[in-house]
């Protein structure tokens, strides 16, 4: 199937492109959005090394890279259609014949593509720096990550379609969500799992149903974290995650169509500044 | 007199910005969430880290929530004279302050003024908050001072802290006067950096030299070894009036430095026609 007879395919590719386009266009912006994840990392890292096991710094460090790509998510594309009508590109994706999957398929894409420059380098420099113990296999690790990010970005989806409805609170739910999301999904350390987890098995069971909690995990076995014991099966993992990532994306077309009918009936599709 | 108007005036535009989308509890919980997951996570990755090596200690549990705590309020109110240049050209409103007489400052103070004091109460919460929750899941005792006089000091601390935070959010400003790329994302990345060399989470002696000797002086760090002083047991108050000292010294010359860099933009971004620019 050729690229330009699919207009599909021609919309997730043209709304990839500018997505990569905005970053790669600008190098200095990786440089820029490695900071906060790299010096966040180092600091939990220093932590680990300062009080206890140094063997534990590479909890740390995977945090760093995952957690620019759960920013970008909420950042990117969680509110990027609310920005979007904002400034009145959401009408045009309307009016236009272009797929609204393939905008946020796209969008996800370019955003992973974009993430990925200033995640390598928090996980280059880690590695450099501190040069945590792992013992990876990285065909799990693969496709474990590529899971991951899967079921992150249809979250991001499903997110996008939610704060469409919402004017300027996606702002201030997405700096409400950011931090407690990190924490119970254990970006920085074991959330979940007999004998680590600082938390109460009812805490780790309501992590579970979020994308990022499951990632995190099946990541930290596939690379040979030392943990005591596997909260699920790394294989068992790997399917959830598939599953979620199918579920989700499904779910955000199902919600972007209801709120693109009910903006049409209300006729708040197109309002702006609320 | 007309300065103080200004100011009064801007923290109330300061404060309408932050909690008028939604009602005033809401928004208070959504704005006191972050900090509180943030202190949260960084005491779970010290549990989970010296459990481990069989090295908890509740003290060590003490100095972290404090410095992740102070660091989130630090971070949360530092940035928003940025904010309030970045976010007003796009809104019209920086420009029409500019051209009102002699206002950008008293703005931007004010501006701060109103996030610092939402913030204070953010953290005030948070600190109450995680302390409960952490004592209850970790099985530990917290050693925190909770007395009128303790707290008393950590609120002076986090007064005195306004001049370097300010210092540092202006010249964050005189940046982004000029800026239509990045200013967004400076803040994050100097909140990061505040992180590592502000001993938030763990002593800057652990830092290489000479690195460890420039963050060693910092207000931000005199600042949360000061409230350490003032809220864990075993501080004294000798110790707390040096740090709390150095921390006014270091905020006076950080303020005086910020004041500079501003005004030299501000009349620098006029001449080059830049006041209002928002796009590359």
């Amino acid at each position: 199937m050729r690229l330009h007879s699919n207009p599909w395919l021609r919309t997730a590719y043209a709304r990839l492109w500018v997505r990569a386009k905005s970053i790669y266009g600008e190098p200095l912006w990786v440089a820029v959005n490695v900071g906060f994840p790299f010096f966040t990392s180092f600091s939990f890292t220093m932590v680990y090394r300062a009080y206890g096991l140094g063997s534990y710094a590479g909890f740390a460090i995977l945090g760093g890279v995952m957690i620019s790509f759960w920013g970008n998510v909420l950042w990117s594309m969680a509110s990027q259609f609310n920005w979007d009508k904002q400034v009145g590109l959401f009408e045009i994706y309307i009016t236009s014949p272009a797929p609204i999957t393939a905008i946020l398929v796209g969008m996800s894409l370019g955003g992973i593509l974009g993430t990925a420059p200033s995640a390598a380098m928090v996980a280059i420099l880690g590695w450099i720096i501190f040069a945590p113990p792992i013992h990876p296999f990285w065909p799990a690790v693969v496709l474990v990550f590529s899971l991951t990010l899967a079921s992150l970005y249809a979250m991001g989806m499903a997110l996008s379609s939610l704060y469409l409805a919402y004017g300027r609170e996606a702002d201030s739910v997405n700096e409400a969500l950011h931090e407690p999301v990190s924490l119970i999904s254990g970006v920085y350390f074991p959330s979940v799992g007999q004998g680590i987890s600082p938390f109460p098995f009812a805490v780790q069971a309501a992590a579970s149903i979020i994308p990022l909690t499951i990632g995190m995990d099946a990541l930290r076995q596939s690379l040979g974290f030392p943990i005591p014991i596997p909260f699920i099966p790394l294989y068992t993992e790997a399917l959830i995650l598939a599953l979620m990532a199918v579920i989700l994306l499904f779910s955000s077309s199902r919600a972007l169509r209801f709120l693109e009918n009910k903006g049409r009936r209300t006729g708040s599709i197109a309002v702006r500044q609320r | 007199m007309s300065i103080l108007r200004s100011i009064v005036a801007s923290v109330r535009v300061g404060w309408y910005r932050e909690f008028n989308w939604t009602n005033p509890f809401l928004g208070f919980s959504m704005r006191t969430v972050g900090p509180l997951a943030g202190v949260i996570a960084a005491s779970s990755v010290y549990y989970v880290g010296a459990s481990g090596a069989g090295k908890f200690n509740p003290s060590q549990l003490a100095f972290i929530l404090i410095g992740a705590a102070l660091y989130a309020h630090v971070a949360a109110y530092s940035w928003v004279p940025t904010l309030a240049i970045a976010e007003g050209k796009w809104t019209y409103v920086f420009p029409q302050v500019y051209i009102s007489p002699h206002s950008s400052l008293p703005y931007l103070t004010g501006r701060t003024l109103a996030s610092f004091a939402s913030s204070t109460l953010t953290v005030i919460v948070s600190l109450v908050l995680s302390f409960y929750v952490l004592s209850s899941i970790f099985h530990t005792s917290i050693p925190f001072v909770v007395t009128p006089l303790s707290v008393s000091l950590l609120f002076l601390a986090m007064l005195v802290n306004i001049f370097a935070a300010l210092g540092l959010g202006l010249l964050l400003s005189a940046y982004a006067l000029f800026a239509t790329k990045f200013e967004w994302a400076l803040p994050t990345y100097v909140a990061g950096l505040l992180m590592v060399f502000s001993e938030a989470l763990f002593p800057v002696s652990f830092l290489p030299h000479p690195v460890s000797d420039v963050a060693n002086v910092l207000p931000f760090t005199e600042f949360m070894r000061a409230s350490r002083q003032a809220m864990i047991q075993g501080g004294d108050v000798y110790s707390y009036f040096s740090y709390l000292g150095l921390a006014v010294l270091g905020g006076i010359i950080l303020l005086a430095l910020g004041f500079l860099a501003f005004r030299y933009a501000e009349n620098r971004a006029r001449r080059l026609g830049v006041i209002d620019k928002k796009t590359a």
